[in-house]
C-alpha cells in the first residue's frame, strides 16, 4: 500500500518519456489516468477533467510522448460519447508528434451513413491499442462506385483493411410482403451476391481484409409478433441474410456483427431516427463508442494484438471468501446461495474462454496447496486444475507473478489480463507492470462477464483445431520440462522426445493456423510482417513462392502447426520473408530441421544462395542471432537495426544436426 | 437562469475545448470556433445527456437557423426542462 501513498516518483517519467522532452514534467500523468480508470461514478466527471487539462498543459510544454502514454492508458471503451469527443482532440494534436504506436494500418472506411464520428472513435481506440491508423473515408454512400472504379480515390489510397459501414438501410434485395417461403431463397442469394461481388472485386484490385458489416434488424414489425414466421417479412429476410453472410464469406472477410451490438444496446436505443435525420448518424450517438470500440478490436487483432491468456486472483473472485480463512466448506461458490451462484457463473464463463483457446493462470496470495486443493476437492467447483496452464498462489507481490507467468508461458505482458477484486492490488499491477491490461471491475461479481466482455481483449478472428487444444499443449510442456531437468545433456533430452513433423506448403487445411500464428507470433518472428489471408491466397499461387508449415509432434503428445515460413525466388537466391515459430517448440531443433528441408528446396530448384534478413521489433530480441546460429553470414545492416544474413549452398555445405524425424503421415489420420 | 447559463457555458467549454470560452445570448454559431454541423451536433448529445431532455429532429436543425443564438437556445433548453 505505501507505495500507492506515495509522490509519483520520477523514474516513470523518465520512462514514458523520450530524452529530448523536456525536463520538468509536471504531474505524473500515468497516475492521473490510472485515478480516472479507477474513479468511482460521481467522481469520474472530475476526474475526467482533470487529464484532460493535465495532456492539454504537457502538449504545450512539449511532453507528447508521456502525454501520449497517458492518453492510451486512459481510453477504455467505458467513457461515453462526450468524453471520446474530448480525448479524440487531445489525440490530433499529437498526431505525429508523440512516438509511433507498435504497428500501423492503412484503413478504409466506406458507409452510407456519416462516418465522421465512428472513424474518430475506431481511431481513438486503435490508438490506444498502440496502432497509428491512416484512415479514408469515402464520400457519403458512394462505396460501390468506390470500390468499382479503379481510379477512384480509395485505390489510389490502397487499404490494407477496408470497413464496409454498411446498414440495414443498403440492403439491395426486398422479398415481396405476400412472398412464399420458397421465393425466398432466391432473394437472399441475390442479396449475397450483391455483396460477394463487391467484396471480390476490392479484394482482387487492392488485395486488401474486408469486415463487412452485417444488418441490424429494425426496431419495428410490420408483421408484430408474426415477423420471424412470415417468409416475407423484413425481419425474417435480414436474419436469413446474415446467417448467409456468416456462411458463406470467404476467408478476407469478417462479418461484423453490428446486430449483436444493437441487440446488447437495445433496439430502440440504437435506433435514434433523430440522428439519421438530422445528422446521417446509423444509430444513436451514444452506441458509437461501443460500435467503434468493436471494428477496432478486429481490426487490432488483425494485427496480432489480441490479448492471449486471462489471470485471476482467486478469493473473493474465484468464489465468495477467503479459502485460507473460511476453509474449504466456507467459502462461497455452488448452488443455494446468491452469492455462490453468481461465482460459479464467472467461473463457467471463464472455463468457456478457456474452452475456446484463452489460457488462463492463476495469481494469488495464499497458501499453494490450500489454494489448489479447491480446484481438487470443492464439489460445486467447475474450474479445475487443468483449466490452467499457470499456477501462482504464493506470498509474492503479483507484479512479480505476473512476470513470470508471462515468462512461464512465453507471451508478452502485453498479452496478459488481470482480474482481482481487490482496488488496491488492481492499482498496483497498473503502477508496477503498466503493460498488463487490468479492468477496473464492479464491486458485484454478477457485473463481471459484462465487464471483460465489454473490452473485447480476446477477440478472435478464426477458430481452429489448435484453439480448442492449446491448454494441452501447455500441461505436455510442463512434462516435457520434468523430464528435461532429469536429462543429463541436451541431446539425450532432445532424443528421448522422439520427435515426428509434418512438413508441406500452406494448403487449405493449414491456412487458416498459418495466418492466426502470422497474426499472433512476436517473439519468434524474424520479420514480423502481418500478411493478411489476401496477401498470403495471392502468394500461394505464385510459383517464386515456397511456403511450409510444421506441425510437430512428441511422446508428450501433438504440439500442432507450430511454425511458418514464407520465401520468394529472387534470381539465383532463395529470400526468406516470413520465419516464425510458436515459443511453445523453443529450442527443441526446429530450427534446424527447417533449414535443412529449405536447403535442399532450393538446391532442388538451382539456388546458390539463402537470404534472410531480421527486423527489430521491442519484442523479438530473441531471434537476433537466429542467423548467425545457423551458420548465415551478415551482409549488411541498416540504422534501424534490420539485418541482412546470407547462407552460400557450397557443396561443403552439410546438413545441422536436428533430432526431428519427417512423418508427413502422422496426425492425418484423424483428420 | 444562471445556473444553467453557467452550465451550459461548461458544456460550451468541454465541447469546443475552450476553457475560456464566455456565453452571451447574442453568440450565434458564426462566433465559437468549432461550431459546425459536427460541433452542433456534439453540443446536442452533450445537452441532452447533462439535462435529461430530448430535442425534437425539427429542433436540431433549426437551432442553426438565421435569428437564432445562444439566447434562444437557453431558452430552449429552459422550456424543456420545465
Amino acid at each position: 500500500m505505501s507505495r500507492l501513498n506515495k509522490k509519483p516518483s520520477s523514474c516513470r517519467i523518465a520512462r514514458n518519456n523520450t530524452m529530448h522532452e523536456s525536463a520538468d514534467p509536471g504531474p505524473n500523468l500515468h497516475d492521473v489516468a490510472d485515478h480516472l480508470i479507477a474513479a468511482p461514478a460521481a467522481k469520474t466527471s472530475e476526474a475526467f477533467n482533470e487529464l484532460a487539462a493535465c495532456l492539454r498543459q504537457a502538449i504545450a510544454k512539449g511532453g507528447c510522448n508521456a502525454a501520449a502514454a497517458a492518453l492510451r492508458r486512459a481510453i477504455v471503451p467505458t467513457l461515453d460519447y462526450t468524453r471520446l469527443q474530448s480525448l479524440q482532440r487531445i489525440r490530433k494534436q499529437l498526431r505525429g508528434k508523440a512516438v509511433a504506436g507498435r504497428a500501423a494500418i492503412k484503413l478504409a472506411i466506406l458507409g452510407s451513413f456519416t462516418t465522421k464520428q465512428l472513424a474518430d472513435f475506431i481511431d481513438l481506440f486503435l490508438f490506444a491499442a498502440g496502432v497509428e491508423a491512416n484512415i479514408f473515408e469515402g464520400e457519403y454512400g458512394v462505396f460501390r462506385q468506390d470500390i468499382f472504379d479503379p481510379h477512384s480515390e480509395l485505390h489510389g489510397f490502397g487499404p490494407k483493411v477496408l470497413f464496409l459501414a454498411t446498414t440495414w438501410r443498403d440492403l439491395t434485395q426486398h422479398p415481396g410482403y405476400a412472398s412464399e417461403a420458397s421465393d425466398i431463397s432466391k432473394v437472399v442469394e441475390a442479396e449475397f451476391a450483391e455483396w460477394a461481388g463487391l467484396w471480390q472485386r476490392a479484394h482482387q484490385d487492392m488485395n486488401c481484409q474486408i469486415i463487412q458489416n452485417n444488418f441490424t434488424l429494425p426496431s419495428w414489425r410490420p408483421f408484430a409478433n408474426h415477423e420471424t414466421r412470415h417468409p416475407g417479412s423484413p425481419g425474417r429476410y435480414i436474419a436469413l441474410v446474415n446467417q448467409r453472410l456468416a456462411e458463406a464469406a470467404p476467408s478476407y472477410v469478417n462479418i461484423h456483427d453490428v446486430d449483436f451490438l444493437a441487440s446488447l444496446a437495445g433496439r430502440s436505443r440504437w435506433d435514434d431516427p433523430r440522428f439519421y435525420h438530422n445528422a446521417k448518424l446509423p444509430c444513436d450517438p451514444e452506441c458509437l463508442v461501443d460500435y467503434a470500440h468493436s471494428v477496432a478490436s478486429i481490426v487490432a487483432a488483425q494485427l496480432g494484438l489480441a490479448k492471449k491468456c486471462l489471470v485471476l486472483d482467486l478469493d473473493n473472485t474465484l468464489w465468495g471468501g477467503v479459502i485460507g480463512d473460511d476453509g474449504l466448506g466456507g467459502i462461497r461458490l455452488g448452488q443455494g446461495d446468491p452469492a455462490g451462484e453468481a461465482f460459479l457463473e464467472f467461473q463457467k464463463y471463464v472455463q468457456s474462454l478457456r474452452r475456446r483457446g484463452v489460457l488462463l493462470a492463476v495469481c494469488s496470495k495464499n497458501e499453494h496447496q490450500v489454494a489448489w486443493e479447491v480446484f481438487e476437492k470443492h464439489p460445486e467447483t467447475a474450474l479445475r486444475h487443468d483449466d490452467f496452464s499457470c499456477f501462482m498462489a504464493n506470498w509474492n507481490d503479483k507484479a512479480s507473478n505476473l512476470r513470470a507467468i508471462a515468462q512461464q508461458l512465453n507471451i508478452g505482458l502485453d498479452s496478459l489480463v488481470f482480474i482481482d477484486d481487490n482496488p488496491a492490488e488492481r492499482a498496483i499491477v497498473r503502477q508496477l507492470v503498466p503493460e498488463v491490461a487490468v479492468p477496473e471491475m464492479p464491486d458485484d461479481v454478477t457485473g463481471w462477464v459484462r465487464t471483460i466482455e465489454q473490452h473485447r481483449y480476446f477477440q478472435v478472428l478464426s477458430v481452429g483445431t489448435e484453439d480448442f487444444q492449446r491448454t494441452a499443449y501447455y500441461q505436455a510442456d510442463q512434462a516435457r520440462r520434468e523430464i528435461q531437468s532429469s536429462s543429463t545433456d541436451i541431446e539425450t533430452f532432445l532424443r528421448s522426445l522422439e520427435m515426428k513433423a509434418r512438413i508441406g506448403p500452406i494448403d487449405a487445411a493449414t491456412l487458416e493456423r498459418s495466418v492466426q500464428l502470422i497474426h499472433r507470433s512476436n517473439q519468434f518472428n524474424l520479420t514480423t510482417r502481418r500478411h493478411s489471408v489476401a496477401d498470403i491466397s495471392r502468394i500461394l499461387q505464385d510459383s517464386d513462392w515456397i511456403t511450409r508449415t510444421i506441425s510437430l509432434a512428441d511422446r508428450f503428445g501433438d504440439n500442432g502447426l507450430i511454425s511458418v515460413l514464407m520465401a520468394c525466388v529472387r534470381g539465383n537466391a532463395l529470400e526468406i520473408d516470413t520465419w516464425l515459430m510458436s515459443c511453445r517448440v523453443l529450442k527443441r531443433g526446429v530450427e534446424q530441421f527447417l533449414l535443412n528441408h529449405l536447403c535442399f528446396l532450393a538446391r532442388e530448384r538451382g539456388l546458390s544462395v539463402l537470404r534472410g534478413e531480421y527486423i527489430p521489433t521491442p519484442k523479438n530480441a530473441l531471434v537476433r542471432e537466429h542467423y548467425a546460429g545457423l551458420g548465415f553470414t551478415k551482409i549488411g545492416e541498416s540504422a534501424d537495426g534490420t539485418t541482412r544474413w546470407e547462407l552460400p549452398l557450397t557443396p561443403e555445405w552439410k546438413p545441422l544436426t536436428a533430432f526431428i524425424q519427417e512423418d508427413n503421415t502422422y496426425g492425418k489420420a484423424e483428420k | 437562469m444562471e445556473k444553467l447559463r453557467n452550465d451550459v457555458q461548461q458544456i460550451f467549454r468541454d465541447v469546443f475545448g475552450d476553457d475560456q470560452l464566455v456565453l452571451t445570448d447574442t453568440m450565434t454559431a458564426a462566433d465559437v470556433p468549432g461550431w459546425d454541423s459536427l460541433g452542433h451536433l456534439n453540443l446536442i448529445i452533450a445537452m441532452e445527456k447533462r439535462f435529461g431532455i430530448k430535442f425534437a429532429t425539427a429542433e436540431i436543425s433549426r437551432l442553426k437557423d438565421e435569428g437564432q443564438n445562444v439566447g434562444t437556445l437557453l431558452a430552449l433548453v429552459e422550456t424543456k426542462r420545465g
